[in-house]
């Protein structure tokens, strides 16, 4: 049975110009084990959804229908003293800015004590000891700066600090939001190493959101592409990124900038932001779509399967359709 | 200007620069740790280039771009403009200076003042300058809006920054800069807060008012891969000392420092064979 299984999730946000549906009737499924990751740029939902899996939604946010099947039990129906002996104990977050996730006046070892000691309060203090220091060690901090505060770290250490507070209760899934967003590339690597490393180490769930592929496609070994609170295309990494089928998808790759490739990179002509407050099912990307028909502004994109693992939603026939590959 | 100047001689030169910030000083401290953020650099920006600054965040790259801007002083070096020193300029000549040499910021969500209109926004460099009339500024204005591809422009003329996108946004800082038909822009990390296919159409953008006025850049960033796409020539940082210089294609495929080898490295991509687009 899969880890998670989301089903027809929808989350709206309520503003001045009615419900913005950020999460707009989305499906998917996590297996044990295995690392998910979800593209999307901003405004997307891909945070929306992260929090949602936290139980941290803000007040303006509501769950507007669909499940979240984890373990069996619907996460949808938590309330807030049931949330708080899932979140952190079996469902972790890596959050995306290091340098604010920590607490500026606790000494760092204290706060991933906290993390621990607030879902098993009966630990023994040499327990807790061993786990402490076999949690720095797990992410190659030295223990003679365990004591130290949060502004004595580099941001690189920081990130490291916010992942071992993630894995304080060996959690089954981890969120990882932009983990690496705000660090430069050399500790970025080292980063994404550490995570994949870790996550294979540990077997659990990772749910992995950046907006940028190649982050992705580094720790990732399943793709799900996001465009206006909807999941576009999903499949393999190999799948989505070699052959891909969405008109957004081959516009995300095609912008991608790498250190060979600068003539073949193609810039699409993307100005206006999705309207999320259309009715749920109607396309997204026609605003933007370079393929964009008639048909597609009042038909309903439909998933097509392209193989086992790959699907994608679309109106279009030629891009749907099998025959074309 | 440049008829004046022969062909090789570069715009904008540094020498020997170099820039120590000094810490508050703290009460019981023994000693005054000084933090050398630039050691003694030289660069040489021949007009019309793209050049490129790529360094890690503490590296001095952005000190770098502040000081051509004049926002702040060498603490020694000088740093010429056209073969002419910029280190002692002060009240009418330093406004000239700026007028020439403008500046594009990292995050377009604060470089933009919330309470100035896109006009304003942009009108202001020529009201500072008092360059033209009322009617001429408002031309100017509408034009160069054009240019950045913020059109219909009078659609955009009177809009406030909060309802534009970020990638609209940092067009009104292009805006803003190119305004005044500088000869030098600096342009610090301009992409780093936006989306890939926005980030891409900017340096499109910034490749054609390049093409179009023969505009000199210097183009600041972490992402060596956007410096392979934009930049004619590009400079490693590292530490406050620029440890390797020349052109884009021997950067990339050619690197001979070390450090610079490991920025290539490290460099997240990925490469399944397939098509793009």
């Amino acid at each position: 049975m899969a880890l998670l299984s989301i089903k027809n999730l929808t989350i709206g946000y309520q503003t001045k110009e009615g419900i913005l549906k950020a999460v707009d009737d989305i499906s998917f499924e996590l297996e044990k084990g295995r690392p998910l990751g979800f593209v999307g740029e901003s405004g997307c939902g891909k945070t929306t959804l992260g929090m949602t899996l936290m139980g941290l939604l803000p007040d303006n946010a509501r769950i507007l229908g669909g499940s979240i099947g984890f373990q069996n039990k619907d996460l949808t129906q938590l309330n807030e003293d049931q949330w708080r002996k899932v979140r952190g104990k079996e469902i972790a977050m890596i959050f995306q800015a290091a340098m604010n996730a920590l607490n500026p006046v606790m000494r760092v070892d204290e706060q991933v004590i906290e993390a621990i000691v607030t879902h098993q309060p009966e630990i023994s203090p040499n327990d807790l000891e061993n786990r402490i220091n076999e949690l720095f060690d797990l992410v190659e901090i030295p223990r003679a700066r365990m004591k130290d505060f949060p502004h004595e770290y580099s941001g690189g250490m920081k990130q490291r600090v916010i992942i071992a507070m993630a894995l304080a209760c060996n959690p089954k899934l981890i969120i990882a939001d932009e983990p690496t967003t705000a660090l430069d590339v050399i500790v970025q690597d080292q980063i994404l190493k550490e995570i994949k490393i870790i996550q294979q180490a540990m077997d659990t769930g990772l749910i992995f959101i950046s907006h940028d592929i190649a982050v992705v496609a580094s720790v990732c070994e399943d793709i799900c592409v996001m465009y206006g609170g909807q999941i576009v295309e999903t499949g393999t990494k190999q799948e989505v990124f070699a052959s891909p089928r969405h008109p957004y998808t081959k516009a995300l790759l095609g912008s991608y900038l790498s250190l060979d490739n600068q003539a073949s990179v193609i810039i699409p002509d993307m100005r206006e932001a999705p309207d999320l407050t259309l009715k749920s099912g109607s396309c997204r990307f026609a605003v933007n779509c370079k393929r964009c028909s008639r048909a597609c502004k009042i038909g309903i994109p439909h998933w097509a399967n392209i193989s086992k693992t790959h699907r994608v939603l679309c109106c279009d026939e030629t891009i749907t359709g099998k025959t074309n590959e | 200007m440049s008829k004046l100047n022969p062909k090789k001689s570069p715009l904008i030169e540094m020498k020997g620069v170099t820039k120590e910030y000094t810490p508050r000083k703290q009460f019981f401290s023994k000693s005054q740790n000084k933090v050398l953020a630039l050691n003694s650099i030289d660069l040489s920006i021949e007009k019309g280039e793209i050049f490129g600054l790529v360094g890690q965040s503490g590296s001095g790259k952005t000190t770098t771009g502040r000081l051509l801007v004049r926002l702040e002083a060498p603490t020694s070096g000088s740093i010429y403009l056209n073969g002419s020193p910029i280190n002692r300029l002060k009240g009418a000549s330093l406004k000239a200076y700026r007028s020439k040499v403008q500046m594009i910021f990292q995050d377009p969500y604060q470089s933009l003042n919330p309470h100035l209109s896109i006009s304003d926004t942009i009108l202001e460099p020529l009201v500072v300058h008092g360059i033209g009339n009322a009617s001429a500024q408002r031309e100017k204005v509408l034009h160069t809006l054009e240019i950045v591809g913020l059109t219909p422009s009078n659609d955009f003329y009177d809009r406030y920054p909060h309802q534009l996108s970020g990638g609209q946004r940092q067009r009104v800082a292009v805006a803003r800069a190119i305004v005044l038909d500088p000869d030098f822009i600096v342009a610090d990390e301009p992409t780093s807060m936006l989306d890939a296919t926005i980030a891409i159409q900017l340096f499109k953008l910034l490749t054609d008012i390049r093409k179009k006025f023969d505009m000199t850049f210097l183009f600041i960033t972490h992402n060596l891969a956007a410096a392979n796409y934009l930049c004619d020539k590009i400079a490693v940082i590292h530490e406050g000392h620029i440890v390797e210089v020349n052109t884009t294609d021997k950067i990339i495929h050619h690197p001979e420092h070390p450090y610079t080898k490991k920025l290539i490295q490290v460099q997240p991509g990925f490469n399944f064979g397939g098509r793009r687009g």
